[in-house]
């Protein structure tokens, strides 16, 4: 029995590595997400995809390339009709992986799209697609560059409008473009220093080369930092707003959090003090994606559990974009000079400043008399926007949404306006070093001539880098690793090799059984051949194993270790110079 | 005073034999030509203990100086303390013979320095001779070389057959277990003026056409180049009084790591100067462009030393400097560098007549273009060993450069590695991140080139690290270990002064102050107020106020031993104000290393190779031949997704089979973009028999 699985592995290995060096499979996958829907788009790329179209349709010749047909799609094994759809067919290289393409809409039900994937399953050449598989073959076949693969993904993952947007416009290009000036400026400034160094003695390369060199280093500069001093617009438009509800306890923080994602997601009760952890929750506001926290009641906390909630919610406020201060309006309303001093308890004391709105809770319980002089005293320029609510019978809520959104406009700012923004730390951290690089540049300047080049030629490897231009494995691999299917599935199928995973996907060697497959994903399992790899000789895991292991620690180290192709500076760059 | 023929002399091989007789000589290594390539291959072979015959037209023409009269200059200086790093004869001997030495760059920082000496032609030439005639293993023959005797190839190399020695013009053969060709710009040589066109060579010399032809029959790609000279002017005939005087450097640096000072007193040196171009040279010029064949042809001529007439059709309505150089302490000849041309000799007479200061100069021979076939230096692997013959090597303008100093670069790395593979042993190559001698011949082996290729520091990644004064301790103990053509003596010197710079560094970083008594000791310096911590000593040197010296009055005890010895202390500065940078490049050239390390099979056929690549990238690596995936990476219009497939293709292979087995192409002849191939011909075994 263990001889026989031993060698099924092995067979079963010795498939997979024949299926690397064979390095095109044809591969396909549902492409419109998973579930009942109407329709489903049903993929393929790879040499293959002709024949697989042909074997479907059970017709010899192809549609049009890129017009749509109706055609009956059968099994080609029994030929028992499956589905009637629509077929597209893109011949390579004008299709989005650069390879022959075929796309099948078939209605969406389990049965239907199950069917198709097993009869292509079948097929000779086919396999599933893994994660993130179609967009590494257009990158790789030079239909994207990094941004753009990125942008693509972010679009995939793209919950509200304004995120659509912003991915939309990456994925154009428009990032990679604007990196890719920076690049071309950088060149120019390297080729000029550098026909500098090398002719200035015996032709006449003028001193001025040098003052020009110098103007375009400061310009980048400015645009440079003006580019990652945009408040991480993009980066937070991406991933989310921190929005942190705080204030005194009892102010009605927690039924704030309900009222706003309308649904009783926080305990709420008279006793000060319920919340004593952080509850967090995502929502749409205007479009805008919003991570929403409540907070414990801030005051001097005997109760040591109440101490650790309360600090927490400190900790949560420093990380905040956007502080939500809910104050007592019932409590204030005698005194509304206290305001501003109610407020500071709150804000967090550190800077920078961050944007907040003043909410007045229990605006219920107010006078008429008392609210015009609450109102009165937040309508001065000392205290940020304000306004009066109450969570009880939901009045105020409009003018709260639409201060909110306001707010949230002004952080992530318009995606349609202005400079694209940058949406990944990545790249947030190789300008940051780009930047730091042509810092030094002015200071090598002043000395050695040699080392203020050698800056400028860094400060392009930075930049060469995000949009991969320079092609190097671990970035590939952390890029391609978020892609679409997304990490938790990457993740938990690479698990696999421990076992887990062996029964839901049965034997190595076997493509999985419609069953399996379903329960597979059902807990999130990347669909397809079981990602199994044995242990290395190290007794590590290799292969996606070990990216597994590399995962779970967290994707900022980079896996691999071999085969970095490193950035490199082509010596060629007089050239341009000297026409 | 004849000058001496066939001195081979210190240990004549008893097996010698006259040229002529029947039995045929036996030697390791045959160079043929005796140009800068050629002396510096011979010598470094015989250096390695190869009996080596070099064969030279004349011997009177060893290190011979063609064209310009000088050395040197920014990257080619780097070229020759690279050559001199093992043990190489040209810097040594330009010590020995230089009129104006000069340091360019001075401004620019020691790592772009460029060592520069004006040199006297004759002094230089019989400085070569001396050295060459002395050298133990070394024979000399006078006379042609007819053509290549080959055999069946080796098996476990690539190549369709092996050279086995050389045919002489005489009739005589002589066996050679590896041969160099040195022969500049002998394929096909053609001398203008004018729209006057003759073979270049002496007149009526025919004796190369057989070696030609036989390279054409192996199937060896080859280009067409173009270069020129200027006229030179009789030096009487100029008045320097008006022009601007370049000074040489009151303290002239030596080229050599192993000269303390140059031959020549620093007041005894000579001037060169400086006059311009002007409208009326532009004026004489267009109007006559019909007259000029040279110029008109699209061969590729150097883009970096152009010929005045291109300058002025690229750059019009410009003025261009002239410099005019000294040929020799007692020659009365001037060489007006930037001049070169190939007007009728009359024109050429009117152009220098109306420049400042030439009003009256007499031309004393008139400006020439040279064109030339060059062989596809991508038909070489990194030792400068042909793939298509096995052991037999091309260094020198052959292989599409320019320049004595990448002649001597290339001689040196090919004779040594003639030598190295007659003893069988593994060739001795040098990476992009060890020298510029690395990035000269990744260059030619990988990109080939298309037009002259000249050496500058900027084709240089590690530049910071590859300076001229560390070329001792990156290559004389890889060259004393690996090769055995460099000295003890030299070996131990530079063993010495390595190990005393490791040791200052130490010191330098063990010596700490506050930085307010730094501030207070030397207060040229601004130190950053926000550091409270002890600052070292040798973070302070990194400041360009600050040298050994200064360091040494502070700390007497500790360093002034080291600064007392001059040329540890200028080194130790340099060490210092690069070694941040160098220490953060350790990554990248690791990267490099590890690329380098991954080596692409010799015959790889691109076009059949189950790698995803496009059709544009596959002939782009097939007419590279790009020997490891680093080389790849820096064919231009490689893709990096090309790259990363490639690698993948690669990678799978070895872990697939334990080695790369991949389709071989057989019998296929270069494929190439900026070269023609001469000799479609498929090599067939009658051409072998016939070269027996």
């Amino acid at each position: 029995m263990r001889a026989g699985s031993c060698g099924s592995l092995l067979r079963w290995l010795a498939k997979r590595s024949y299926g690397c060096a064979q390095q095109r499979d044809t591969v396909f996958a549902v492409s419109s997400g998973h579930g009942k829907c109407g329709v489903a788009v049903i993929r393929t790329s790879g040499p293959a995809s002709a024949t697989a179209l042909r074997r479907l349709t059970g017709r010899d010749e192809l549609p049009r390339p890129r017009a749509v047909a109706l055609r009956r799609i059968r099994d080609p094994g029994s030929a028992e009709p499956l589905d009637r759809g629509l077929v597209v067919w893109f011949p390579g290289p004008h299709s989005f992986t650069g390879e022959d393409c075929a796309e099948l809409h078939v209605h969406g039900g389990p049965a239907v799209v199950s069917g198709v994937l097993q009869a292509l399953g079948r097929l000779p050449g086919l396999r599933p697609a893994e994660p993130g598989e179609f967009t590494k073959r257009a990158f790789q076949n030079g239909k994207l560059d990094l941004t753009e693969a990125e942008g693509l993904g972010d679009l995939i993952h793209a919950e509200t409008e304004a995120q659509r947007r912003q991915a939309l416009r990456q994925m154009e290009g428009e990032l990679g473009q604007l990196y890719q000036r920076w690049s071309q400026e950088l060149t120019q400034a390297l080729a000029y220093i550098e026909a500098f160094i090398d002719f200035s003695e015996d032709d006449n390369v003028e001193e001025d080369v040098l003052t020009r060199v110098d103007t375009a280093v400061a310009q980048l500069d400015r645009e440079l930092r003006g580019h990652l001093q945009d408040g991480r617009r993009g980066e937070r438009l991406r991933g989310g707003v921190h929005v942190v509800i705080a204030g005194p306890p009892n102010a009605g923080k927690s039924s704030l959090l309900n009222l706003l994602c309308q649904r009783p997601a926080a305990i709420v009760s008279p006793v000060p003090g319920t919340t004593r952890d952080v509850v967090e929750t995502t929502l749409n506001v205007g479009g805008y994606p919003v991570v929403l926290s409540d907070t414990a009641g801030l005051r001097d906390a005997r109760d040591p559990v109440e101490q650790e909630g309360v600090s927490r919610a400190r900790d949560r406020l420093q990380q905040a974009d956007l502080v939500l201060a809910v104050l007592d309006a019932a409590e204030l309303a005698p005194q509304p000079g206290r305001l501003a001093g109610a407020l500071q308890a709150v804000l967090p004391p550190s800077p920078p400043p961050r944007p907040c709105l003043l909410v007045l809770n229990k605006a219920d319980l107010l006078a008429e008399q008392s609210r015009g002089a609450l109102q009165q005293a937040c309508a001065g320029d000392t205290l940020p926007p304000a306004c009066l609510l109450s969570c009880m019978t939901r009045e105020g809520t409009a003018t709260l949404l639409r201060l909110l959104g306001g707010q949230l406009q002004h952080i992530c700012g318009d995606p349609l306006v202005g400079s694209p923004s940058l949406t990944q730390t990545r790249h947030r951290l190789h300008l940051t070093s780009c930047l730091d690089a042509l810092g030094r540049y002015h200071r090598g300047r002043a000395g050695d001539l040699v080392l203020a080049a050698e800056e400028l030629r860094l400060a392009r490897r930075h930049l060469g880098r995000i949009t991969g231009q320079v092609g190097a494995e671990d970035i590939l691999d952390i890029v391609f690793r978020d892609f679409c299917i997304g990490k938790k599935a990457v993740f938990k199928g690479t698990r696999s090799t421990t076992g887990l995973g062996w029964s839901l996907l049965g034997a190595p060697g076997e493509e999985p059984s419609l069953p399996q497959y379903r329960a597979a994903q059902s807990i999130g399992v990347t669909v397809g051949r079981p990602r199994v790899q044995p242990l290395g000789p190290s007794g590590k895991a290799e292969g996606p194993a070990r990216e597994a292991q590399v995962h779970g620690m967290y994707m900022g180290m980079s896996g691999g270790g071999e085969g970095h192709l490193c950035s490199r500076v082509w010596t060629r760059l007089v050239n341009p110079v000297l026409g | 005073m004849s000058p001496p023929r066939l001195l081979s002399l210190r240990l004549p091989p008893p097996w010698s034999r006259r040229a002529g007789s029947d039995a045929a000589a036996r030697y390791d290594v045959v160079v043929i030509g005796g140009g800068h390539a050629g002396t510096e291959a011979a010598a470094a072979a015989a250096r390695g203990g190869a009996r080596t015959l070099l064969v030279t037209h004349k011997i009177d023409t060893i290190g011979q100086m063609s064209c310009n009269p000088s050395f040197g200059g920014i990257g080619k200086g780097h070229l020759m303390r690279e050559v001199d790093a093992l043990d190489g004869l040209c810097a040594r001997l330009c010590d020995r013979s230089g009129v104006h030495y000069k340091m360019l760059n001075r401004r620019k920082g020691p790592a772009v320095w460029g060592l520069r000496a004006q040199v006297d032609r004759k002094l230089y030439k019989e400085n070569m001779q001396k050295e060459i005639l002395n050298t133990p293993f070394l024979t000399v023959h006078e006379g042609s070389v007819e053509d290549l005797l080959l055999k069946e190839p080796e098996s476990e190399h690539p190549g369709k057959c092996q050279v086995s020695g050389v045919l002489l013009g005489d009739g005589s053969k002589v066996h050679a277990g590896s041969v160099i060709l040195t022969t500049g710009t002998f394929l096909r040589g053609m001398v203008l003026i004018g729209l006057e066109k003759h073979p270049a060579g002496r007149l009526g010399d025919q004796s190369s056409t057989g070696l030609a032809q036989t390279l054409e029959k192996l199937g060896f790609a080859v280009g067409r180049l173009k270069t020129g000279t200027p006229p030179r002017l009789a030096k009487d005939t100029i008045d320097f009084s008006i022009l601007a005087r370049q000074w040489a450097d009151s303290h002239p640096v030596p080229f050599s790591f192993l000269s303390e000072t140059v031959w020549i007193k620093p007041e005894d040196q000579l001037s060169c100067y400086l006059t311009y171009t002007n409208p009326k040279v532009e004026k004489i010029i267009h109007d006559n462009l019909y007259l000029n064949n040279h110029v008109k042809e699209t061969t590729k001529g150097p883009r970096y030393c152009p010929s005045l007439e291109s300058k002025v059709l690229r750059f019009p309505n410009r003025i261009h400097q002239l410099w005019l150089e000294p040929e020799g302490l007692d020659s009365n000849i001037i060489y007006p560098q930037g001049m070169s041309m190939t007007l009728p000799p009359e024109l050429q007479e009117q152009v220098i007549t109306c420049i400042q200061g030439l009003e009256k100069a007499k031309m004393v021979q008139p400006g020439y273009g040279v064109q030339y076939d060059f062989l596809d230096p991508r038909q070489l692997t990194a030792s400068l060993e042909s793939r298509l013959v096995q052991r037999l090597f091309f260094a020198g303008q052959i292989n599409g450069t320019t320049g004595y100093e990448e002649a001597a670069a290339q001689g040196i790395i090919a004779g040594i590695n003639a030598c190295l593979r007659v003893c069988g042993k593994p060739p001795f190559t040098i990476s992009r991140t060890e020298g510029y001698i690395g990035v000269l011949i990744d260059d030619l082996t990988t990109l080939g080139t298309s037009e002259p290729y000249r050496m500058f520091t900027s084709r240089v990644e590690f530049r910071a690290f590859l300076r001229p004064d560390n070329a001792d301790s990156r290559l004389t103990p890889r060259g004393f270990e690996e090769t055995g053509c460099v000295s003890r003596q030299r070996y131990e010197r530079t063993s010495q002064i390595k190990a005393a710079i490791e040791e200052g560094v130490a010191v330098l970083k063990s010596l700490q102050l506050p930085p307010s008594k730094w501030s207070s000791l030397i207060p040229e310096i601004v130190i950053s107020s926000s550091r409270s911590s002890p600052v070292r000593a040798f973070d302070i040197l990194q400041y360009p106020e600050v040298n050994m010296e200064l360091l040494a009055r502070i700390f007497p005890e500790s360093l002034g031993k080291l600064a007392e010895w001059r040329e540890l202390a200028e080194r130790l500065k340099i060490e210092v104000v690069y070694k941040l940078c160098t220490s953060n490049q350790q990554q990248e050239m690791e990267e490099v290393r590890r690329d380098e390390a991954l080596r692409l099979p010799e015959n790889l056929d691109y076009f059949t190779i189950n790698a995803s690549l496009s059709q544009e990238m596959r002939e782009k690596l097939d007419s590279n031949r790009p020997q490891t995936i680093g080389a790849v990476s820096r064919i231009p219009g490689i893709t990096p997704a090309a790259i990363l497939n490639l690698l993948r293709f690669v990678k799978t292979n070895r872990q697939r089979t334990g080695g790369i087995k991949v389709p071989f192409r057989t019998g296929r002849s270069l494929p190439e973009r900026n070269t023609d191939v001469l000799g479609k011909s498929e090599f067939q075994s009658s051409n072998l028999s016939r070269a027996f």
